[in-house]
């Protein structure tokens, strides 16, 4: 099930919340019935401990009776036990199951995003949101439902506490004002100076950063020395912040205990008199004719179980304002989640999309198209025609926008101006699916992932069989590299297993979009790591590849292009020449200046 | 995408090694008398704070609950006649036990006061103790990492260096120099309350101690189950984040290649296998919690069934009265032992993850300097500028060498421009000079001194080099150029500044010389970074200039300025350029064609361009069409 988070609700993430966790909500609801037995059946055990200290001393208690409360009392703490057993289980399994639910469709909401959001959003801004923000949402519905669970101890418990002394209640919670006061200024001063704390932490973080990233710098001038002490004054403030926060944080600790201590000593000093003078109290009183008051005299038993109340009370309180901050947190970090969550990708299937387009031939055809993104101006009016089963190269400078056009064909951007047609129609009304499915793409920059050769050869098409395999690695010509290694496709790839070189890389990429085996074959500089021996096998083996395909080769290289049924030169985003190698050369343009420069650099290259 | 996926710091634990706590230790060693101090009031606070419970229950047994004057009041109700001698004496009685409840009530103020401070103090001084120990750490790594080489630093990864100095820091104080201060706390209170215990009623204690054997064995058992689980928790934890941030990486591919649905039932199981060991998980903690909480109610419940037995026998003798106060001061004392056995065993899990944080950062510490300083090296006051390459042999690993066998001697004051196709070992040729490498075979001497016999922070301090690569900190525009070295004074700033053509873009900018650079000088152009770095080397007025000039394209004005700028850097002091520009190498002295990791030819741009060798070939390669321009 996937929720859509609608970017209105990106502000207000306990109305997300409270979407996402209404499939749960009988886990809760029943966790809650027994959180609210358990405080009942706790609440017990101070009104039976008063019963027999008052059965003692009007000396009504036998010794059986005294075995029978006893039982009683060993009993109830059975089935608390079995109770919370059930409370945790069902309260957190729930937010563990919400958890899941969260993380995959974060997951979906970030994989259906377009280049735009990839290029303006950090990758480990993404990681951070799915791991520690994801984290701390958990926590809001998990141990925070139980904490605030948890709470619901206490106005039961205040209730029985009024039952035995509304006078004596009230005096305990005479120093409450000053407590709230008190614990309002520790959170809001500890939140502060947290902040503080954090802001240096990453300040300190940034000057190492920069020292190791600068490091080059650093050792060329001899600044070392410098460096650390400008990094030693940054960790010193930060010390100096850490144990100012400690300080008020402690301060808290002995505060908070002295509170709780004088509750204690106020409850003692006046319900001990109140037992010494044998005052008397008003106590609601059932009878045969309804509930009604009655006066009674406050007993030492009374006293007991007022104390045993009071013990009881304690920990909810201290637990108040943990919970609080894991609300607040919480709530924060749902609303960093719902930001990306809600960002709707602005390349996806609309309902201009034709979906009963289910292949494409591979004609292709750029329409006076412009793109332009980042405020710069990648293509200017750029207009091209390629049948299905030719053959276009695309050549000129790094940044001349050779790759913009195969974002634009791939669809990781939409033209800003004009249109893209695959076979006749209007790329966006081919599904996005369909579209990508037809184009077998070897980009600049080849990403592997720390996978098998194999998962990594296969990985658009994870149903190709050994022969296909075999092929593409064939015509690649990574056959070599493969057999080299032991366990040939099972090697695992990445920092645990075999680091490849650029060009073994490359070969791979080309494998991997060969035996994809789609209308559209598209190399972008895919034979730059590659050296010249190598790319001409490749080339020979690709040709029989490309007779059947429709093909865009972009290169810087002339001897990967010559042999293109047309070539496109790009200059600062326009076409400046088009036409085939050989006449190109006659022109004597730019590709021809070209050429001569790369027959030096042969020339160069084979000068021992 | 089966397996693969790891995360480097992965779920991590180690067996306790006291060898490596004893090394963290000595940190905290020059803090022993605070440690110390810290300790004694944290006794003082603990007997404090554990004998309240007794004053309590002397106010309520001996007060509240009196049994003289119980029996009194008891007496008085059972007589058929009001006599007013005993209703006075209980009156009185009465009176000094409100008096003696008031009393007890000051003292437990002024006790609760004690320990509050006592404690205050306490934590104060270990929270210093651990921020002070950290900071020395964190610059003892840091200044380590100042010492390591560029082969070093480019072979392990920056995130995972940040870790060292930032997080692992941050773990090992938190848990060692806290863990160790709450462990003794625990400690120290389980045996005050113990001895408590036995001091007020020795048969209750031994029944509260009974019970304590099993909470202590349920932790243990608990600890094993939790610990296998947690281990498995924090593995798949990994494997979750590794997984999101290979997807995240290769995004492109996986849409270009419409693999999301693939690749999103991959990160569902994975996420699910997470779940379900979080389930596993709360199982464990959802039958440890209630087991040790029943423990708890059954040692109560022992307390008042052998209490009640106890004080029911003796009614039968009608003489004593039950004891409420000790009911709750077991109650407390309970509670306050049960509190650390529990923490004891908690803490044990969180010692372990630390301890693996400290063995990374010794890992680090450890690691030598693979490019060792010369104890007493030489400390060059100035140098002349002459450098002399014997017979240089090196390669960035022994058997691929990068440069074969080059001899070459610079005299002070010359300028040589370097040229040569990619890959003919230029720039390994400038990085040796400053020593970032150490060479195989042969000699490098600056002032007829070996390299390796200088200190090399004085060296390179004396030698500058500006990258083709311009690396800008975040800063300041004037820390940028003065690198915050001392002795670069404002005025040295903006003369040099103004030397290089720099001045004028930087006062246009809003804040001039105080304009905040952004990360990496995200906010300058090239051309602009080119000349801050320009400005930057002259400001250090090294005696030896390297540059590696950039071959990134800028705008014709900006190119002027830049020519212009190297030229006058280029003068009165001995250059090495590696050279892009046609400019520069025409005003070069000498020139030397590298090629295949040897100089080839050696000579002035006319008379290489009438050998029409290599250089020629480069010429028209590289820099016809920049004389064309002109």
């Amino acid at each position: 099930m996937n929720f859509v988070v609608p970017p209105a609700r990106i502000g207000r993430p306990f109305i997300t919340l409270l979407r996402y966790n209404r499939r749960f909500w009988k886990a809760y609801a029943f966790g809650l019935a027994l959180a609210t037995f358990f405080s009942l059946v706790n609440l017990a055990m101070p009104m039976v401990l008063g019963h027999m200290v008052d059965l003692f001393n009007s000396r009504a208690l036998n010794r059986p009776m005294l075995t029978a409360y006893c039982g009683a009392l060993i009993g109830l703490g059975v089935i608390t036990g079995i109770a919370r057993y059930f409370e945790r289980t069902l309260i957190i399994g729930a937010s563990r199951r919400f958890e899941f639910d969260l993380r995959n469709d974060y997951f979906l909401a970030v994989q259906s995003q377009s280049r735009e959001f990839f290029t303006r959003t950090p990758t480990g801004e993404i990681l951070a949101r799915a791991s520690n923000d994801i984290a701390y949402v958990r926590e809001l519905i998990g141990p925070g439902m139980m904490g605030t669970v948890d709470m619901l101890r206490l106005p039961f418990t205040l209730a029985v506490m009024v039952y035995y002394s509304a006078h004596l209640t009230l005096v305990a919670c005479m120093p409450l004002p000053l407590v709230s006061i008190l614990v309002y200024l520790f959170i809001s001063y500890i939140n502060k100076q947290s902040q503080k704390v954090q802001d240096q932490f990453g300040v300190v973080t940034t000057r190492v950063q920069e020292n190791l990233a600068g490091a080059r710098v650093v050792q060329a001038y001899g600044i070392g020395d410098v460096e650390t002490a400008a990094f030693a004054k940054e960790s010193e403030i930060y010390m100096r912040e850490g144990v100012k926060l400690s300080v008020v944080m402690s301060f808290a600790w002995p505060v908070i205990g002295m509170m709780v201590g004088a509750v204690m000593l106020l409850v003692v000093w006046r319900g001990g008199d109140m037992v010494l003078n044998g005052e008397y109290i008003t106590r609601l009183k059932w009878t045969a004719d309804g509930i009604g008051f009655t006066s009674v005299k406050f007993t030492l038993g009374d006293f007991t179980a007022f104390l045993a109340c009071l013990l009881l009370l304690a920990w909810p309180l201290a637990e108040f304002g943990w919970v609080m901050t894991l609300y607040q947190r919480g709530a924060v970090s749902m609303k960093r989640i719902a930001e990306y969550m809600a960002h709707i990708p602005d390349i996806r299937d609309t309902e201009k999309t034709d979906f009963s387009i289910a292949n494409v031939k591979g004609s292709i055809e750029f329409v006076d198209v412009s793109l332009r993104y980042d405020g710069r101006t990648a293509l200017k009016n750029v207009s091209f025609k390629v049948e299905a089963g030719e053959t276009i190269a695309i050549v000129g400078a790094t940044g001349s926008g050779k790759t913009s056009i195969v974002s634009l064909l791939t669809r990781e951007y939409d033209p800003s101006e004009g249109t893209v047609q695959i076979d006749g129609t209007d790329a966006r009304t081919i599904p996005l699916q369909t579209l990508r499915g037809s184009i077998a793409y070897v980009p600049q920059d080849t990403f592997l992932f720390s996978d098998t050769i194999r998962a990594n050869l296969t990985f658009g098409r994870p149903d190709a069989d050994q022969a296909e395999t075999d092929h593409a690695a064939d015509v690649a010509q990574l056959t070599e590299t493969i057999d080299s290694f032991p366990e040939r496709y099972e090697t695992l790839l990445g920092e645990r297993g075999v680091n490849l070189s650029g060009g073994q890389k490359q070969r791979l990429a080309i494998a991997r979009a060969v035996v994809l085996d789609a209308p559209i074959l598209v190399l972008d500089d895919a034979l730059s790591s590659v050296d010249t021996h190598t790319e001409e096998l490749i080339l020979q083996r690709l040709k029989s590849v490309m007779a059947q395909r429709t093909s865009i080769i972009i290169s810087h290289r002339v001897s990967t292009v010559r042999h293109a049924d047309q070539i496109l030169l790009l200059e600062n985003g326009e076409i400046v020449e088009r036409g085939t190698h050989d006449e190109l050369i006659a022109r004597g343009g730019h590709y021809a200046e070209m050429h001569e420069r790369q027959l030096l650099e042969e020339e160069l290259e084979t000068t021992a | 995408m089966s397996a693969g996926f790891h995360m480097e710091d992965e779920a991590h634990q180690k067996a306790y090694d006291a060898k490596l706590m004893r090394r963290l230790m000595g940190y905290v060693k020059p803090y022993t008398a605070w440690f110390s101090v810290a300790v004694v009031l944290l006794f003082v606070a603990s007997i404090i704070g554990n004998f309240t419970p007794l004053i309590v229950m002397k106010a309520i047994d001996t007060h509240v609950n009196n049994p003289v004057r119980m029996e009194k009041e008891l007496s008085i109700r059972n007589a058929p006649t009001t006599d007013r001698a005993a209703l006075a004496e209980l009156e009185e009685l009465k009176r000094q036990d409100r008096r003696g409840l008031f009393n007890l009530m000051m003292l437990i103020c002024l006790m609760m006061l004690a320990e509050s401070v006592f404690r205050y103090v306490q934590m104060i001084v270990v929270a210093w103790i651990g921020q002070k120990t950290m900071f020395e750490m964190r610059m003892k790594i840091f200044s380590h990492l100042q010492n390591m080489s560029l082969r070093f630093l480019d072979k392990n990864p920056l995130g995972r260096l940040m870790t060292r100095v930032t997080n692992d820091v941050e773990k090992v104080q938190a848990t060692i120099v806290a863990g160790v201060e709450q462990t003794i706390s625990d400690m120290f209170t389980i045996v005050v309350v113990v001895i408590f215990m036995l001091w007020t009623n020795w048969q209750i204690a031994a029944i509260v101690l009974s019970t304590i054997p099993f909470v202590f064995i349920t932790g243990v058992i608990f600890r094993k189950f939790a610990r296998k689980s947690y281990l498995e928790v924090r593995r798949k934890v990994a494997r979750l984040n590794a997984y999101m941030q290979e997807m995240v990486s290769g995004m492109r591919v996986v849409q270009v290649f419409r693999q999301e649905a693939r690749c999103f039932g991959q990160f569902r199981e994975i996420n699910a296998e997470h779940r379900d060991e979080w389930f596993r998980q709360i199982r464990n903690f959802a039958i440890y919690y209630p087991i040790v909480d029943f423990l708890g109610t059954l040692a109560l419940t022992l307390i008042i069934f052998y209490h009640g037995w106890d004080v029911l026998g003796r009614q039968a003798s009608g003489e004593n009265m039950v004891q409420v106060g000790l009911f709750f001061a077991y109650l407390q004392w309970a509670e306050r032992l049960y509190g650390p056995i529990r923490a004891l065993t908690d803490r044990y899990n969180v010692l372990l993850e630390a301890m693996a944080s400290s063995e990374r950062i010794f890992t680090l510490l450890d690691t030598p300097e693979d490019i060792p300083n010369k104890p007493n090296g030489v400390k060059p006051k100035a140098l002349q500028g002459r450098v002399e390459f014997r017979d240089v042999w090196f390669g960035y690993d022994a058997e691929h060498p990068v440069l074969k066998g080059i001899n070459l001697t610079i005299e002070p004051g010359e300028r040589i421009a370097i040229v040569g196709h990619t890959g003919a070992g230029k720039t390994t040729f400038i990085n040796l000079l400053g020593r970032f490498y150490d060479i195989q075979r042969g000699s490098i001497l600056v002032d007829g001194v070996d390299v390796r016999d200088y200190d090399k922070t004085e060296l390179r301090r004396r030698i500058g080099i500006v990258l083709q690569d311009v690396f800008l900190f975040s800063g300041s525009i004037k820390s940028n150029i003065s690198l915050n070295s001392p002795g670069i004074t404002d005025e040295t700033i903006r003369e040099c500044a103004a030397h290089v053509n720099a001045a004028p873009f930087i006062e246009s900018l809003p804040e001039q010389y105080e304009f905040a650079v952004g990360e990496r000088g995200g906010n300058l152009s090239t051309g602009q970074r080119q000349l801050l770095a320009f400005a930057r080397a002259l400001a250090h007025d090294p005696q030896i200039l390297i540059l590696d000039e950039a071959t990134s394209s800028v705008d014709t004005a900006t190119e002027a300025l830049i020519q212009d700028a190297i030229l006058k850097l280029m003068d009165e002091r001995t250059s090495i350029v590696i050279a892009h520009r046609l400019s520069t190498v025409q005003h070069a002295d000498r020139i030397v064609v590298m090629h295949h990791g040897e100089i080839r030819e050696v000579g002035t741009h006319q008379e290489l361009l009438a050998h029409r060798g290599l250089y020629y070939t480069l010429y028209r390669l590289q820099y016809k069409d920049q004389s064309e321009a002109a």
